[in-house]
């Protein structure tokens, strides 16, 4: 029996520029534990549909039409005091960034008392003895009931969050992005708890999110939504085997996947229809590949496809043909659109005529396309071999910040306290190589990209620049190896001055370089736009960059980072604020660029899949320190250190049939204010080793210049092993 | 234009060189022209200073009269306290020997009020927008450098604002006037010395933000000084909330000079409407119901600060969307 059944939901948001469709049609039954998956890219309504649901929707958002009912109760038609019980009881809700849903100010056992006092009608015992065993089931230490949330990690609060919403034994759970913007490992034990509860609770679970690996780990069904509307349904399984909506085909192809990398990703470029006016036809034909004339006047509906699936295309009959097409990489990469945002696409379809700005026009890529490259991820590597060609040197690199000083820390009494985010590593980077640095947050990735370009200096150590030695650099050669080393950001709507024009912001560079002609800088401003794939270049010139996408605006930070031909280009998290289907675009881009250019490349990402993809060597850091680094392959597939063997493992499968195994690592980085004697990762360490507490392990390495800093591949790998409980104790 | 000229096929250097012309100045303009586009109160707030603007260039051609001469009748004497021509009983003029066309009266020892309060509009602009701008400027500078050194310029410069917190406003000024030169000026220079406090805490704030954001690290990583970052970068961002507190500044000052004036500390040879009250209030006007003394010079004070902080209100609308809905 279905739980919850939704019966063509309208829902418009009214605004100064006016009415947004947000979801527009959308029909979805849930049935008695069942665990389904709501998919789509930002702006797709999901998180609209989740407020309908439980009515906490905006002032500017009005339910237009539309049924929604749970348990047989229609709950539009619900009384607000009778949906208020509704809420929390029935139907739970992990809000978006529900960590800090927390009240800073109560400590998070009290809250959570309080909620079973008021709301479940626990006397304060049974609400102490209640409050207890929900921790214990999250997997949080019991002693931290009266612990406030400042003293809860990132993960133990997610863990606390879950715990309040399980807390009145709810009918359904609807979870809104509950693993993003958490590191991997929190991430795969968060999910590990998802997943036991599902199992022991017998829950009923639907679950938004963008990443289609979470879906896979935690969900047995899917639904994909686009644009308002929902475009696929099915089980999970032949959905990951099969999907049956172009759409999905992208989504499924634009995922970088450790076990099965590809040679490239998929792109589906452009971004959703502007809601206000939302196509007469399918709403992804405008970024579909496989589009036909038909497409832009017959708006498809969802349709039984198979066995128990839905999908709205019209071609769906030929779903296996098209389904073997898309295998191939260069078919996405046909469909470019340079509608800017915020503009509705002009309906008529007579071409032809003078060309208003705005309008979607279908360019097809010269040899200039991203071709997949020949096996980019398999570069011989020797160390040591060709100095020649060397760019960049880190030698025994440390950064140290000094926290709780100053004039107003003396004032205060504060105690100073020092930092180690970045501690003595070192490493070397040819001309054009790719370099990726990996680890969870914290771990000192975005300091070193920051050594790198020199934003800040070394504490201590040498950095080593095609020969030039970067602390004693003058202001004369400090200069033009700025115009060598550039970087690129993580969030491109912060990486451009909003008031300038993009051409004002591409040609800044030039001017502080010393390009005195206009015209030269202006030639160079379009040809670097022109060969980040923003065509016609001379579109964006005069734009702003709140009327660009996402993914556009990255095109526009590569393109200043490139406007100076440099030789050096670090790329910190350059994705991870993007929507998936645009992300392998930028990648492809720069990629295919620094081969061209001959580049070299620094990308620091928490996402091993994207390193993978991108990098010939990978470094993984640990609170400041490296503690593996090779060749990508080989780090990916043979990884040594244990620390790198548990990031692996915590990579979510986007295979419903594959489950993450169980990790042995305790989630939760060190604070980086100690320095160890022995082992920086020994306290988490599953194998850890007498040894490792006293002696700083060496970096052992193989033939093909893998190493690992770790006692076990050493001479102490004989030490006697520690029991983690004794660990703990200590 | 662009999009037209390379949809006819134009070379696309040519038509592109055109939109970038002084495009920072323009994009100041335009957000200015906003606030009064957007928020009519502002625009209201704008007219009456244009009308007291007017009011002050031309105020000898206005102003029937000098303000400080006392007016004297056929035989010689003051016209003291003569009341409006629409007030007065008629042909009392005539018996006491003048014609009365006084709009406001005179004062107690024969000055035309309506003059005065003519000449008055001239040291209250000069006083408030010189004391806005200096308050703006230095407000502004302070705040950018502390915001963007940090470190030991930001300690010294924001102890200094606390200092300047610390100091009262109006005895401040009783004591700078004690000890210089009775004089407009002293209001401006004792506002310019305290009250770039707020102005500086609030923009030291804003560009302590600011400097954070990816845009100015990608800046520095392209090799711009320290110099271009501040006036290219950051400074065009905290403008309006320069001009925002250079509006409310504006207010504050003519309400400190009219203050200052009323406690008898103003220049006797400066008509200012602050002195105007005080004139009226010592020569007990107030028990001789001459409203037409003390009401004019009061609403004047009252539109001004009022106008000022319209303005004010509509650059913290642009700037702070969020209040719109309050």
């Amino acid at each position: 029996m279905s739980i919850l059944s939704i019966r063509d939901l309208k829902v418009n948001y009214h605004t100064q520029d006016g009415t947004v469709r947000a979801v527009d049609g959308v029909s979805l039954d849930l049935d008695e534990s069942q665990r389904l998956g709501l998919i789509g890219e930002s702006g797709c309504g999901k998180t609209t549909l989740l407020k309908a649901i439980v009515q906490v929707l905006p002032r500017n958002g009005h339910i237009v039409s539309g049924e929604i009912k749970f348990k047989g109760m229609d709950l539009l038609k619900l009384p607000p005091a009778e949906m208020r019980q509704l809420r929390w009881r029935e139907i739970a809700t992990i809000p978006q960034a529900s960590m800090d849903s927390l009240n800073p100010v109560q400590r998070v056992g009290s809250q959570l008392m309080k909620l079973l006092r008021v709301r479940g009608g626990y006397t304060k015992k049974a609400a102490r003895k209640r409050a207890v065993d929900l921790f214990d089931v999250v997997g949080l230490d019991t002693e931290r009931l009266m612990h406030y949330p400042h003293e809860f990690s990132g993960g133990m609060k997610q863990r606390a969050v879950i715990a309040m919403a399980l807390a009145l034994e709810p009918s359904l759970l609807i979870a809104d992005e509950p693993v993003t913007a958490l590191d991997v490992i929190v991430q795969h034990q968060i999910l590990e708890v998802l997943r036991r509860l599902e199992r022991e609770l017998n829950l009923t679970v639907m679950l938004i999110t963008h990443d289609i690996s979470v879906v896979a780990q935690v969900c047995d069904s899917v639904s994909v939504m686009y644009a308002g509307r929902i475009v696929e349904e099915a089980k999970a399984e032949p959905f990951f085997a099969s999907p049956a909506h172009p759409y999905s085909l992208g989504l499924q192809q634009a995922f970088p996947n450790l076990a099965s990398p590809r040679d490239v990703l998929v792109s589906i470029e452009g971004y959703p229809p502007d809601l206000r006016e939302p196509p007469a036809g399918c709403r992804f034909a405008e970024r579909c590949p496989f589009v036909q004339e038909t497409c832009h006047e017959i708006d498809p509906q969802l349709e039984v496809v198979g066995d128990g699936r839905m999908a709205a295309c019209l071609r769906s009959n030929e779903m296996d043909d098209l389904r073997a097409r898309a295998e191939d990489p260069t078919l996405w990469q046909n469909v470019e659109v340079t509608r800017l945002v915020g503009q509705p696409p002009t309906k008529s379809t007579d071409a032809g005529r003078g060309e208003p700005l705005g309008r979607p026009t279908i360019t097809t890529h010269d040899e200039q396309a991203d071709q997949p490259l020949a096996d980019p991820c398999n570069v011989p590597l020797a160390v040591g071999n060709g100095r020649a060609d060397l760019l960049l040197e880190m030698n025994d690199v440390s950064k140290r910040f000094k926290i709780g000083g100053g004039l107003a820390g003396l004032l205060r009494g504060d105690k100073e306290q020092t930092v180690y985010a970045v501690n003595n590593i070192s490493f070397t980077l040819r001309r054009g190589e790719s370099l990726g640095l990996a680890g969870e947050s914290g771990c000192g990735k975005s300091t070193t990209g920051k050594l790198l370009v020199k934003l800040i200096d070394a504490s201590d150590g040498q950095i080593v620049f095609d020969g030039a030695d970067l602390s004693s650099v003058d202001d004369k050669e400090l200069l033009g190896f700025r115009s060598r080393v550039q970087l690129m950001f993580q969030n491109p709507f912060e990486a451009l001055n909003p008031r300038f024009t993009l051409y004002r912001s591409l040609t800044e560079p030039l001017i502080i370089h010393g390009w005195k002609d206009e015209n030269e800088r202006l030639q160079r401003v379009v040809e670097t736009l022109d060969r980040v794939n923003l065509r016609p270049a001379e579109v964006f010139l005069d734009k702003y960059p709140h009327q660009l996408s996402g993914g556009q605006l990255q095109r526009v930070v590569l393109a200043r980072a490139l406007v100076l031909h440099p030789d050096f280009l670090v790329a910190d998290e350059p994705v991870s604020m993007l929507d998936v289907s645009v992300r392998a675009g930028i990648l492809n881009t720069t990629r295919r660029l620094a081969r061209e250019l001959g580049l070299a490349t620094v990308y620091i990402s928490h996402d091993l899949s994207l390193l993978q993809y991108t990098c010939d060597r990978i470094a993984i850091m640990y609170l400041g320190e490296i503690v593996e680094i090779g060749p990508s392959n080989e780090v990916i597939n043979k990884p040594q250190h244990p620390y790198t063997q548990a990031l692996i493992a915590a990579v979510p499968v986007p295979d419903p049939t594959i489950e993450n195994p169980p990790l042995r690592i305790r989630e939760g980085v060190p604070r980086p204010t100690e320095q160890f004697i022995g082992c920086p990762f020994a306290q988490r360490c599953p194998e850890v080793m007498e040894a490792c507490l006293n002696v700083r392990p060496p970096f052992i390495a193989d033939e093909q210049g893998h190493q690992a800093q770790c006692h076990l591949y050493g001479e102490h790998h004989n030490s006697p092993k520690l029991h983690r409980e004794a660990e703990a104790a200590r | 234009m662009q999009q037209e000229a390379s949809a006819r096929g134009e070379p696309a250097g040519v038509a592109t060189m055109q939109f970038r012309q002084g495009s920072a100045i323009r994009q100041l303009w335009e957000t200015n022209l906003e606030v009064f586009q957007r928020d009519r109160m502002a625009l209201f707030g704008l007219c009456i200073f244009a009308v007291f603007a007017i009011v002050a260039i031309f105020a000898p051609q206005i102003a029937p009269n000098n303000p400080l001469t006392p007016l004297k009748n056929n035989e010689g004497d003051w016209i003291k306290d003569a009341m409006p021509y629409w007030l007065a009983e008629p042909g009392e003029d005539e018996a006491e020997g003048y014609t009365n066309t006084f709009l406001l009266g005179t004062t107690n020892i024969g000055r035309d009020i309506y003059s005065q309060l003519i000449h008055g509009s001239r040291s209250a602009l000069l006083v408030g927008f010189s004391a806005a701008a200096a308050v703006a400027v230095i407000g502004t500078v302070v705040g950018l450098l502390a915001g963007y050194y940090g470190g030991w310029v930001d300690a010294i410069l924001m102890r200094a604002a606390d200092v300047a917190f610390g100091i009262p406003f109006i005895p401040f000024i009783i004591v700078v006037s004690a000890f210089l030169d009775p004089s407009i000026w002293n209001v401006v220079v004792a506002m310019a010395v305290l009250l770039w406090r707020d102005t500086g805490r609030v923009i030291r704030s804003q560009v302590l933000v600011i400097k954070e954001q990816a845009f100015v690290s990608a800046a520095r990583v392209s090799g711009a000084s320290n110099l271009r970052i501040i006036f290219v970068y950051i400074a065009p961002s905290i403008l309006p909330l320069s001009f925002l507190y250079g509006s409310f500044a504006i207010a504050w000052a003519i309400l400190t000079e009219a203050s200052v004036s009323f406690l008898g500390f103003s220049d006797p040879e400066t008509i200012s409407w602050g002195f105007m009250l005080q004139d009226a209030f010592n020569s007990l006007a107030l028990s001789r119901e001459a409203f037409y003394w003390i009401v004019p010079p009061g609403l004047c004070i009252m539109l001004t600060v009022m106008a000022g902080f319209f303005i004010g209100r509509g650059y913290e609308e642009v700037l702070f969307p969020r209040l719109r809905r309050m």
